[in-house]
């Protein structure tokens, strides 16, 4: 009588939550070909826009001492408050 | 549609067996003890179930190519987009806004104290 419910939930439940899962996987937040080129690409030139700029304000800085970058170039504390603000940002479009 | 950063290899390199828990630590960002105790204890509790699935994954897994990454910082960028594109757009955007803060910085430098103006006519007195 047991292996009246067993089997059927053996041989159609559980294939059923293997492929609800692999669907859900699939559906979530994948990103193409294209997106990972975009962010390849965003990645090296917010890298090498960096470095410009650390120049620049070196160069700057050398030229004229009176010069103060007023927020350091990278610095932690100034870049935390920027990604809070940020992630805040994004919460609120979401 | 096989996109090159975020597909999931095993990793040989940094293996002990096959590579695939080092390689599911690589993707992840999680560190490889951890993915390597989780898969013990996975075998603890399967009672060696889940051992033929490592070794079906070290076949069909590709292995990882040697030049991915240029340095760990992009490996690491790599494992948080994988982790999350949308956040990882927006800390991309926040760098952006970065730059451009500190570029209106030394441009608001020039414009108010126009220090080689303020050269020349010292030069004329």
């Amino acid at each position: 009588m047991e292996a009246v419910f067993i089997v059927p939930t053996i041989a159609i439940g559980l294939p059923w939550l293997i492929l609800h899962y692999i669907t859900r996987w699939k559906t979530a937040a994948t990103i193409t070909t294209d997106d990972e080129q975009l962010l390849e690409e965003l990645y090296q030139l917010a890298k090498r826009l960096d470095d410009r700029m650390d120049t620049v304000e070196r160069l700057v800085a050398a030229d004229n001492p009176d010069f103060k970058p007023r927020i350091l170039p990278d610095l932690e504390s100034d870049n935390q408050k920027l990604r809070e603000l940020d992630r805040l940002i994004g919460n609120k479009g979401n | 549609m096989t996109s090159e950063r975020t597909t999931l290899y095993r990793d040989k390199q940094n293996g002990k067996l096959m590579g695939v828990c080092a390689g599911i630590a690589d993707y992840t960002g999680v560190n490889a003890l951890w993915v390597r105790l989780g898969a013990l204890m996975l075998v603890g509790m399967t009672s060696g179930g889940v051992i033929p699935f490592y070794f079906l994954a070290g076949l069909l897994l590709n292995k990882k190519p040697a030049h991915l990454y240029v340095d760990a910082q992009e490996q690491k960028y790599w494992q948080r987009v994988r982790q999350s594109p949308a956040r990882t757009a927006r800390e991309i955007r926040a760098r952006f806004r970065d730059v451009d803060r500190r570029l209106a910085e030394v441009e608001t430098y020039y414009v108010t104290s126009n220090p080689r103006l303020s050269a020349e006519i010292e030069r004329l007195r």
